[in-house]
């Protein structure tokens, strides 16, 4: 969800990845010296989003092209933690100091007792449904608040939306930070949620995953949380696959080349609509 | 696409017509040196900051890329990857295509190279050789070939389907290594080595400097004949500086671009390939730590220029190499090379010129006709403060 509000701001957001590591590390870090993990979700959050407006400003102000700072800010914050682990914490790979505390699994009552369902819907920690909530609310955000509109417009098209009076480096700064957030808040998630602890690999190019998602669904909310669910169902299948036969790196494959393929199917259509306009006008 | 390449900062043709004022021209080294001299001191602070020598560190990583013989051949073996890799990238800069998939031609001229030199045991080496290094070249050119067609025909965004194809090379590598070609009574994800006389020779005893250095010197030359003198090179310039210049004095827009990306894939390929052959001697399951995008950093730190790409090819092959010596003698983590090499790609792309303005006046930035606030380039107390405090000292804001 957060790499689509970037993107409907015109930013692609390859650092979405940098970013959801330094969430979990920070709400590792933070829950364990405080106890709280909640407190810990809240600190990934302003980690993510801090980083997010850094990343931003390098784009909007200091014309760094995105791509490039992104793949950059990839590789510095993978040799950061790399560095970082062995070097202050002593350890190679895996952090899990004492006293972290996970967030605690929420039952809904009634719901849990649906046969089938149950275990579907209930049971997850605090931020799953927290992502599940976000998808309409990023949809309301986008689609009927004057500063969702201002933003997409942005995104279609900077110079009119400039023209028109839109502060449209402010708002792709934004979109950048909420993009942060959202990444800080999934890192949370992959290190008090699924598991306690921190590794440097473990979101394991989820944050590419996500660049899939918002590709597939065209960067339209409902579509995107479709992706997702898509991609992860692929994910887990993909264990189970690994084992019956079927590639683990073929179904690890997917993602990217669903990437490809929907920028081509776009583009496609995109430029069949603009030579059919091209003959209207000769004709 | 003339923007794309002003924001890389690859000077293109044009701009080089407009001589510089003696001022610019004086600044200009600095400014070259800026990214990496920022890198060394952000290294610096992270080495210090977790209680180590910053400065021995950086002598002790001199000594050991460039204190003698075997030192120096090692640094130039490791530059030769990230060489031909820059220039990869640096031809598709110039033109201006953001081609950031040579990472995944590499794996594929990597993986063509490997196969040439376990199934054709039987014919004699420099031949082995000769059909190895064309077919990597090839493969990698044939890779490079479908982003390329996708934005010829029908304007795909390059950047991100190259750097998507990437991780799909990687994985397809893998998975043809570990399905097919798996080495035998080998737990690894390794092919089987190579004939042995399919091995490039070193040329110095105790080191695996190869002929592949000397290749990429002349692969080097051959950039810079192609953009300094051939007709096809001025093409791509002008594609890159300006399209519809371009096309107005008749060059094929279409043609330009797949001709830049297979020469980025060809170059790519025979990067894996000299790779194989020269170092690794067999296909290893996600071999390259990166060498593709290192070729980013090395395109973008030498601004396009051949000795540029030279030299900050060699800086990497430095650092890589000295940065495995002093993880084997000390503790310190080889990742601090990645530190490095993230923040010279990210100040390489970073106008530094325009952060004082920034900071100070908010000249790059805008400020809404309808809504006034106070100007916002850095947050509002920021940009407030230090108004105040430069107006206070001499008026000069505005």
């Amino acid at each position: 969800m957060g790499g689509l509000v970037n993107r409907q701001g015109g930013i692609v957001n390859i650092g979405l990845e940098p970013m959801m590591l330094v969430g979990a590390f920070t709400a590792v870090v933070v829950s364990a010296q405080s106890g709280n993990p909640f407190l810990g979700v809240l600190a990934a959050t302003v980690a993510g989003a801090l980083l997010g407006l850094l990343f931003s400003w390098s784009i909007t102000r200091l014309g760094a092209n995105e791509i490039v700072a992104g793949l950059g800010l990839n590789l510095l914050v993978l040799g950061f933690f790399g560095y970082l682990l062995p070097t202050a914490f002593k350890i190679e790979g895996t952090l899990l100091p004492a006293g972290l505390v996970g967030l605690p699994k929420v039952e809904i009552p009634l719901v849990n007792q649906i046969p089938g369902l149950g275990p579907i819907l209930s049971g997850h920690d605090i931020l799953t449904y927290l992502s599940w909530l976000s998808v309409p609310l990023v949809s309301v955000f986008l689609y009927r608040t004057p500063l969702g509109i201002e933003l997409r417009a942005t995104g279609a098209n900077e110079e009119a939306a400039r023209a028109a009076g839109v502060p449209t480096l402010r708002l792709r700064d934004f979109s950048t930070v909420v993009a942060g957030a959202f990444s800080g808040l999934a890192g949370a998630q992959l290190s008090l949620g699924v598991v306690t602890l921190f590794n440097k690999q473990m979101t394991g190019g989820r944050g590419f995953i996500a660049l899939a998602a918002f590709y597939f669904g065209d960067a339209r909310p409902a579509l995107t949380a479709l992706g997702a669910v898509i991609f992860g169902v692929f994910e887990a299948a993909g264990f189970r696959l690994g084992s019956s036969g079927v590639p683990s790196q073929l179904v690890q494959m997917l993602p990217y080349l669903v990437v490809v393929i929907s920028l081509t199917l776009v583009a496609v259509r995109r430029e069949l609509r603009v030579r059919e306009r091209a003959r209207a006008a000769a004709a | 696409m003339s923007q794309v390449t002003a924001e890389t900062g690859i000077p293109v043709a044009g701009q080089e017509t407009i001589a510089p004022s003696r001022g610019l021209q004086l600044l200009r080294p600095l400014q070259l040196a800026g990214p990496f001299v920022v890198a060394l001191i952000v290294g610096a602070i992270v080495l210090a900051a977790s209680g180590r020598d910053a400065a021995g560190t950086y002598w002790l990583l001199l000594q050991q890329s460039l204190g003698g013989p075997t030192e120096i051949a090692n640094t130039l073996v490791a530059a030769t990857p990230v060489l031909l890799t820059g220039l990869a990238t640096a031809i598709a800069f110039r033109s201006g295509m953001f081609n950031v998939g040579v990472e995944g031609s590499l794996y594929v001229g990597a993986f063509a190279a490997a196969w040439a030199g376990f199934t054709l045991t039987r014919l004699p080496g420099p031949i082995v050789i000769l059909v190895a290094v064309v077919l990597a070249g090839l493969a990698g050119a044939v890779w490079a070939l479908i982003p390329g067609i996708l934005r010829a025909q029908w304007r795909v965004d390059e950047v991100v389907t190259t750097l998507m194809l990437n991780y799909v090379a990687i994985l397809l590598t893998s998975w043809l290594v570990n399905y097919f070609f798996l080495a035998p009574d080998i737990a690894n994800s390794m092919s089987p080595l190579i004939a042995s006389d399919a091995r490039l020779a070193p040329l110095l005893p105790r080191s695996q400097l190869t002929i592949a250095f000397l290749l990429a010197l002349v692969v080097t030359l051959l950039y810079a004949y192609l953009f300094n003198r051939a007709t096809i090179g001025y093409q791509l310039r002008m594609t890159g500086l300006n399209p519809r210049f371009a096309r107005a004095v008749g060059i094929n827009l279409g043609r330009s671009i797949i001709v830049v990306f297979l020469l980025s894939g060809l170059i790519g390929g025979f990067a894996g390939g000299l790779q194989i052959l020269g170092v690794n001697y067999r296909f290893i399951d996600h071999f390259s730590p990166g060498y593709g995008f290192t070729g980013i950093a090395v395109a973008l730190l030498g601004r396009g220029h051949p000795a540029g790409i030279l030299l900050s090819a060699l800086f990497f092959g430095a650092l890589s190499n000295g940065g495995a010596m002093i993880q084997l003698f000390s503790d310190i983590p080889l990742d601090l090379i990645n530190i490095l090499q993230g923040v010279v790609m990210i100040f390489a792309v970073i106008e530094l010129s325009r952060l004082p303005a920034c900071l100070t006046r908010c000249s790059g930035c805008w400020r809404p006709p309808r809504r006034p606030r106070p100007p916002s380039c850095s947050p509002p107390w920021v940009a407030w403060s230090t108004a105040r405090v430069a107006s206070s000292i001499s008026g000069w804001n505005r």
